[in-house]
């Protein structure tokens, strides 16, 4: 009954002051686009640095001299790591051969080199979950205490760059989302207490006649509720437009779009967060009321 | 019903009310007058919680105000109907809604709302009014609307401050009868006046009070 009968009064209130409500709207969905784009670009980061690992590999040189059983023992002690996922042995003149096949013409910078130069090595392959910093750093520091390793390769440069992109953009990510967040919320309180003010009088008198706490805040609750997610439904429509000109306009003329993922989740999501911030705004509003 | 001891009430260095101490028994209907600015208002203010009393106790039907939880408070006003002396009807909805309102606060389903609210239009004579906006309305009619809203939740006290105000004396003596009537069916009437004409006659106790003080008792 009080259910309904505030959802009567909010609507009622919406349509009273339908202009200002109006801004209101535009203004959160304005907000939530943003946050939508920041989430979108984080996203989309987060998931090209998780797939570069795959390519990822570490370099074992090996001493020169290395018998067969040392060899071995240096392949099933690698294999025993659970960081480890695959192991593959390059020897010397395979390494040749591989170097040659590189150089293809410019192969003179090899004549007169009668000793084969290059080590004998092992290319490790990490599972991905262990491709991060500390893990591979730790690897490496074990490998090169293992007889007969002489030196350890892993592109250390590569792997900080990668996680200092995504820690970044992660980082700033949550910052402008915190940002934006806080500023929907700021205009759904606004919005809901130039209402409360405006029927300061009414709401007087509703306290005067019994009105419990509930009552009187149940319909600004709810109006809050309705302009977070009307915010978020035209900012939904707004998403839609941009997914649209991103897959079905620039995708075609520029290839490179293609790699880029849309989360479904995020047409669920805004109206959802438009509806908990216009009530979190609401709420902040109306602060304590008190009766006398 | 209602009790006041030693009750004082300061604002902003002006003392209001000072140690006022008095009853009302349940049914009873009683007369509080005096001047204006003798301390009426302030009164009743403290029996529907309006205001605090900064010295004394109030009780009110057995519930001691100053031991009242605030979150009770609701609870409580919804004993007490008051015809407030500004009328406090809201502009922007009809009669009916004005009314409605008072039971719309206690949960009432709509079916009960509108049977409860025709019945007490019909008491006060404004059915055909139902869907008049207040601003459409007399003062005679306005002050009915608000007695309507006062008595349509039943309730066991009923405190009135000048009701009839800006009123003429035949509309004045129609809302006298009402009080009347309201008192007969048991509830317990406390009226704040400053027009003779109101309680002359009527054989109920007066209760004078001027510059915030009691300052005598007698029957009208």
């Amino acid at each position: 009954m009080y259910l309904t009968y505030s959802s009567r009064l909010a609507v009622q209130s919406i349509w009273r002051e339908k202009w200002i409500n109006l801004l209101s709207v535009l203004t959160i969905a304005a907000g939530l686009f943003m946050i939508m784009l920041t989430f979108f670009s984080v996203y989309n980061i987060d998931l090209a640095t998780k797939k570069l690992p795959e390519k990822f590999s570490m370099m074992l040189y090996l001493n020169d001299g290395l018998s067969e059983q040392d060899r071995a023992n240096i392949i099933s002690a690698l294999k025993k790591n659970s960081a480890v996922e695959r192991v593959k042995f390059i020897s010397k003149d395979k390494a040749l051969e591989e170097l040659k096949g590189v150089l293809k013409n410019a192969d003179y910078v090899l004549e007169g080199i009668n000793e084969n130069p290059l080590p004998a090595s092992i290319e490790i392959k990490l599972r991905q979950e262990s491709v991060s910093i500390a893990n591979v750093k730790k690897l490496a520091t074990d490998i090169k205490k293992i007889k007969g390793v002489d030196e350890v390769e892993y592109g250390e440069q590569f792997l900080n760059s990668i996680h200092s992109i995504k820690a970044g953009a992660q980082t700033l990510g949550l910052l402008l989302i915190s940002i934006m967040s806080t500023g929907v919320v700021f205009v759904c309180y606004s919005t809901v207490k130039i209402m409360f003010y405006r029927r300061k009088e009414e709401i007087e008198t509703f306290k005067l006649l019994g009105a419990t706490r509930a009552f009187i805040r149940a319909p600004f609750v709810i109006e809050g509720g309705i302009i977070g997610t009307c915010g978020g439904l035209v900012c939904l429509l707004g998403t839609l437009a941009f997914y649209y000109a991103l897959f079905n306009k620039l995708a075609v003329t520029m290839p490179v779009f293609k790699i880029i993922v849309f989360p479904s989740e995020i047409f669920v999501a805004l109206p959802v967060a438009g509806l908990v911030l216009g009530i979190s705004g609401a709420v902040i509003a109306l602060g304590r009321i008190r009766f006398s | 019903m209602i009790h006041f001891l030693n009750v004082s009430k300061i604002y902003d260095h002006q003392t209001a009310l000072r140690n006022i101490t008095f009853s009302v028994e349940k049914g009873e209907m009683a007369f509080v007058t005096g001047p204006s600015g003798a301390g009426k208002s302030t009164l009743l203010k403290i029996i529907y919680l309006s205001e605090k009393p900064d010295e004394g106790s109030v009780t009110i039907a057995d519930w001691e105000l100053s031991k009242l939880k605030e979150s009770s408070i609701p609870f409580l006003r919804r004993n007490i109907g008051v015809v407030f002396q500004d009328f406090r009807l809201l502009d922007n909805r009809n009669v009916f809604d004005n009314i409605a309102m008072a039971l719309r606060i206690r949960g009432m389903t709509e079916y009960a709302v509108k049977e409860n609210v025709m019945e007490v239009l019909k008491v006060v004579n404004l059915r055909h009014k139902a869907d008049s906006f207040p601003k459409t309305l007399s003062g005679g009619e306005q002050q009915r609307v608000v007695i309507a809203r006062a008595i349509v939740g039943e309730p066991t006290v009923l405190l009135a401050d000048e009701p009839t105000g800006n009123l003429d004396p035949d509309t004045a003596a129609g809302i006298t009868r009402m009080f009347k009537d309201i008192n007969a069916k048991g509830t317990t009437v406390l009226v704040a006046t400053h027009n003779r004409e109101l309680y002359r006659n009527t054989g109920r106790r007066i209760i004078k009070i001027d510059n915030g003080t009691i300052v005598g008792e007698e029957k009208g």
